[in-house]
């Protein structure tokens, strides 16, 4: 029993412990939540954290140092949630860095909306993100409402419009083959030549391969996770459909998997995205290397420059907001200051502009989204860029 | 030890008073909380509390059907999932902008509705039980409630990947449920209700009946007691907790759902909290409930460096302490809580011996 | 009057004939004894009857004037048939005193769902059938162990409960699965003589299935002889004892006469 009471002071104690931890009162400080569960979710926090070191061992922002504290939130909505409220409400942040996943950024937008808090967003492509009404919140990827268009663009445009759909299951699939389909109809008014929907985890696709075969189509659209679009785009080729039918992969095409199982049968399919690490610019050579050297990462993805643009964007916005001390007054002024970054030319594919509007208009701030296709498969897969494709404002938008 | 009997004793001697008299007083104590903790520590603590209140929902829930009535099952996470949903798909508007499924019920309707079809999938989740037992019926429930997760992560109507968002808090007139404080007092009263109703059906020929079953189902059986009716209800009745539970979380601010809220990792964190707390205990479940949670919460920001590279070590540390825990506290929580309840009873005696011999010379 | 009817039994599990045809009569306020060396189906007979096991076609069990041939345990129960079982099965972890409780349990006056909307109701209600619960452990001698856990008894003292748990249900018929098994001979006598007036102060009818013949040769009045399950023999304690094929049932052809008046005696 006597361990029992030791264990309620202690219990005590602890809560006198965590909620001491706030205000350093000359420090900058910023909450992360990310998933941090797979491999490269791991590398996309330490990125960050690894920046912002580096931007104190600098000087920090005029004199004062970064203090960044990292959460993981699995991509689970409620632990999101709770990550959230807790760097709010007791960390007292100046800004906010989540999520990785859209359906953990979506339900922040609303806690960081109430509270007042500027949120940057690092991963999340859902369109509805910035279409909530939030003053707070600035998204540094591509929208999902461009993607769609520019991946029906340049179809429509480039290969064809006679496209065959192999649809998986699994939420992001269905969402990249409904865009797509949505678009091709807008934009030239036809429907799908052929539309097969499969199993998240389908191993034959035979059957598919053969009608499709026979229907003397311009291109396919593989949507699927990584190692279900890797048998498909094999099977296609057993199948005899030839290499001047044109695979389109769906967003998790970028996935290194794809080339790495699909080998010789991923030459060739193409995909859009916010970086090709294939980008010729010394910036982006630069930091090709850089994410090599110290993560040991080849070819890095999209979610590795829109980590380090977000950190880039952030620090040129703390450097212009008038900080007072004041933590309701500095939240606006950062907030304010990231309102006003114009034309940022980044890693990513397009510049990066934000406005002061709670529009998606204002808050979408990169519109340029690059196509990639791979030259090489296999181990040592390469990629090249094949188009840059940038949308109008209100594209996408109902 | 003292203290925890004063404390012990006042409460009994309030249940001498009124049987519903040591319930009021710790309703009162509980109403300031969310000002003291305001007060001393942060807001965030309230958000904290309100989620704990759920999980003791959720844990006392689960322990009338595995507690009491011993029968195994993994399929509760599914019924949380269908009080969530169901109340947020009837509370939403037609058409509102997350695109879901919306009825535009007001909530106070819609929260007993989804409790009540809860309860009836609660009745559907337990129909296994009729026939297995142990392992079996685990990995039936499993599979009805992992089934009612993937059936909303496929259904666009019912949020799919996107998930249900926006859904409206909780109000009354034109005051409206949406600041930590105000829903302390909504989960709180939910929780120490559903504590209270926990003890009276624990103490009463149901309680005992289902306690019968855990124990011997063929002498159950022939003392009269309906096996497949009382596992069956103690199936509803914690589909009942646990519909509720949901419903409560659905409508919390920020009001968001997601599928993802609903896997096997959250039902086993459920069966920790009510196997840390002692499995039949309902002060165990909660008090396993509070600590699985506070304990979550605090390792969540552990951060260590390892070669200059920050790994997320809360998994390790959460996964490992339980582990130690269960393997040195087989009987949870709840076992402390008995032998310091039975010392008690046995001092009593003693003593009553000792005065009533006294008076005999 | 016969209290239970029992016509053409039978049950068999796949291939084995564990009750082969048995039709039994016991009447109202009698002790009826049932014996057969060990596999001859005394268990399960009691199964059958209380409803654990469900009889084959053409089986016929009427009890109080009921039809029980096909009803579940629960609904055998609620009709006054209670029993005790061989290994006991008493609710361990709950408490001497929440053992007898649910045995009561077919008396039960509030509703399954009365918990969570009458409270003070079901209180009262439960402070009666305590008190009457209490009276019961008083009588059977197991008053002051009310609180501990079952499982914490003695061999003796849980022997007593799993009886004290068939009477609190106010049965009319009782069913003993060898009452005695494990107990000295002292104990076997005191129990015997505890059931006695159990039976006298309940008003109640008892089968006995026992292994130690003395205890039902000098109780009961009438014996049925269970062999293969078949029965071989029916009458009182001196019919029985003299019956050839009783004594080959037990013991094979061979022994002496007297060698078996010994046996049955000791």
């Amino acid at each position: 029993m006597r361990l029992l009471n030791k264990t309620l002071v202690g219990a005590f104690t602890a809560c006198v412990g965590f909620g001491a931890a706030a205000a350093y009162a000359d420090d900058i400080r910023v909450g992360i939540t990310m998933r941090m569960v797979s491999e490269n979710g791991q590398a996309y926090g330490q990125m960050m954290m690894d920046e912002i070191k580096g931007i104190n061992e600098a000087g920090g922002i005029n004199g004062m140092m970064i203090k960044a504290t990292l959460m993981n939130d699995e991509c689970k909505s409620d632990k999101g949630v709770a990550n959230a409220n807790k760097l709010v409400f007791q960390e007292k942040v100046h800004l906010l860095i989540g999520s990785s996943c859209s359906s953990v950024t979506l339900p922040i937008v609303d806690v960081t909306a109430k509270a007042g808090v500027p949120q940057l967003v690092p991963h999340s492509t859902n369109s509805k993100i910035t279409q909530k009404g939030s003053e707070w919140i600035f998204r540094i990827p591509v929208s999902g409402r461009y993607y769609g268009g520019v991946n029906a663009k340049y179809v429509g445009e480039n290969i064809g419009t006679k496209i065959a759909y192999i649809c998986a299951a699994d939420a992001a699939s269905v969402g990249d083959c409904a865009n797509l389909e949505k678009q091709m109809k807008a934009r030239f008014g036809v429907e799908p030549a052929y539309r097969a929907d499969v199993q998240e985890k389908e191993v034959d696709f035979r059957a598919h391969m053969q009608k499709i075969k026979s229907m003397n189509v311009d291109g396919i659209l593989v949507a699927a996770l990584a190692e279900t679009m890797a048998r498909a785009l094999v099977q296609s080729y057993e199948a005899g459909i030839g290499a001047d039918v044109r695979r389109i992969g769906s967003s998790s095409a970028s996935n290194a998997p794809v080339p790495k199982i699909a080998g010789d049968a991923a030459k060739g399919v193409f995909f859009a995205a916010a970086y090709a690490a294939a980008d010729q610019r010394p910036i982006a050579k630069l930091f090709n290397e850089m994410v090599k050297s110290r993560y040991g990462i080849h070819a890095p993805d999209h979610d590795f420059s829109q980590a380090y643009d977000l950190v880039r964007i952030m620090e040129i916005a703390l450097k212009n907001a008038n900080l007072t001390g004041s933590l309701a007054d500095d939240r606006t002024a950062i907030r304010d200051a990231i309102a006003n970054v114009k034309g940022y030319q980044g890693l990513a594919s397009g510049p990066i502009s934000f406005c002061a509007d709670a529009t998606p208009q204002c808050r979408d701030g990169n519109r340029t989204a690059v196509l990639i296709g791979y030259t090489k498969g296999g181990e040592d897969f390469e990629t090249e860029v094949i188009a840059r494709v940038t949308m109008e404002e209100d594209f996408g938008l109902e | 030890m003292s203290f925890l009997s004063k404390i012990t004793d006042f409460f009994e001697y309030l249940a001498k008073r009124h049987r519903l008299l040591p319930w009021v007083f710790a309703y009162v104590a509980l109403i300031p909380l969310p000002f003291i903790l305001s007060a001393l520590f942060n807001e965030y603590l309230i958000d904290l509390v309100n989620r704990i209140c759920l999980f003791i929902l959720l844990a006392v829930g689960l322990n009338i059907v595995k507690g009491f009535c011993g029968q195994v099952t993994v399929g509760h996470i599914g019924l949380y999932a269908i009080g969530a949903v169901t109340s947020a798909v009837l509370s939403l508007e037609p058409g509102g902008f997350g695109g879901a499924l919306g009825f535009g019920w007001p909530i106070w309707l819609s929260i007993p509705s989804a409790v009540l079809v809860t309860a009836c999938a609660g009745l559907i989740i337990g129909l296994p039980s009729v026939r297995l037992e142990g392992a079996y019926l685990a990995l039936a429930t499993l599979g009805l409630g992992e089934s009612v997760r993937i059936f909303i992560a496929v259904t666009p109507a019912l949020g799919s990947s996107t998930g249900l968002m926006m859904i409206p808090a909780p109000s009354i007139g034109s005051y409206t449920f949406d600041s930590f404080t105000s829903y302390y007092y909504l989960v709180m009263t939910a929780a120490l209700v559903g504590i209270y109703f926990s003890f009276s059906i624990l103490q009463s020929a149901t309680g005992r009946a289902f306690q019968a079953i855990r124990e011997d189902t063929i002498a159950a059986s022939v003392n009269g007691i309906n096996i497949i009716k009382y596992k069956l209800l103690a199936f509803v009745l914690s589909a009942i907790y646990a519909g509720l539970a949901g419903a409560l979380f659905a409508h919390m601010p920020p009001g968001y759902l997601h599928h993802n809220n609903f896997t096997v990792i959250e039902m086993v964190t459920l069966l920790l909290m009510v196997v840390l707390g002692g499995i039949g205990n309902v002060w165990g479940g909660v008090i396993g409930a509070i600590v699985v949670a506070i304990a979550y919460d605090q390792t969540k920001d552990l951060v260590f460096y390892f070669m200059d590279r920050p790994i997320v070590i809360q998994p390790l540390v959460f996964g490992l302490s339980m582990v130690l825990l269960v393997m040195y506290m087989p009987r949870g929580i709840g076992g402390w809580i008995e032998d310091f309840q039975r010392n008690r009873r046995f001092i009593r005696k003693s003593e009553e011996r000792a005065s009533g011999s006294t008076r005999n010379t | 009057m016969a209290l239970l009817e029992i016509l053409n039994l039978s049950k068999s599990f796949g291939g084995l004939q564990a009750i082969n045809n048995v039709s039994l009569s016991v009447k109202e306020n009698t002790v009826h004894g049932l014996i057969g060396p060990n596999g001859s189906g005394k268990s399960t007979f009691f199964n059958l009857i209380t409803g654990v096991y469900q009889p084959d076609k053409g089986s016929l069990i009427e009890f109080n004037k009921v039809d029980i041939t096909d009803k579940p345990a629960h609904f055998i129960a609620a009709q006054g048939l209670a029993r005790t079982f061989q290994l006991l099965r008493l609710y361990g972890e709950l408490s001497v005193l929440e053992n007898v409780m649910v045995g009561y349990h077919p008396h039960t006056k509030y509703g399954l769902l009365a918990p969570l909307f009458m409270g003070s109701e079901v209180r009262r209600q439960d402070k009666l059938v305590k008190a009457e619960m209490i009276e019961l452990l008083e009588f059977i001698g197991l008053a002051e162990h009310a609180e501990i856990p079952a499982a914490e008894l003695s061999g003796g003292q849980r022997r007593l409960l799993a009886l004290g748990r068939a009477i609190a249900m106010r049965p009319k018929m009782l069913l003993l699965d060898e009452p005695g098994a494990g107990l000295s001979p002292v104990n076997v006598d005191n129990l015997m003589a505890t059931i006695m007036t159990l039976k006298e102060r309940y008003n109640l009818t008892i089968i006995v299935v026992e292994h130690i013949l003395k205890v039902v040769m000098s109780t009961c009045e009438t014996i049925s002889v269970l062999d293969h399950g078949q029965k071989i023999s029916e009458g009182n304690p001196d019919f029985v004892k003299n019956d050839p094929a009783v004594i080959e049932a037990y013991l094979g052809k061979e022994m002496a006469d007297d060698d078996i008046r010994l046996a049955m005696n000791s």
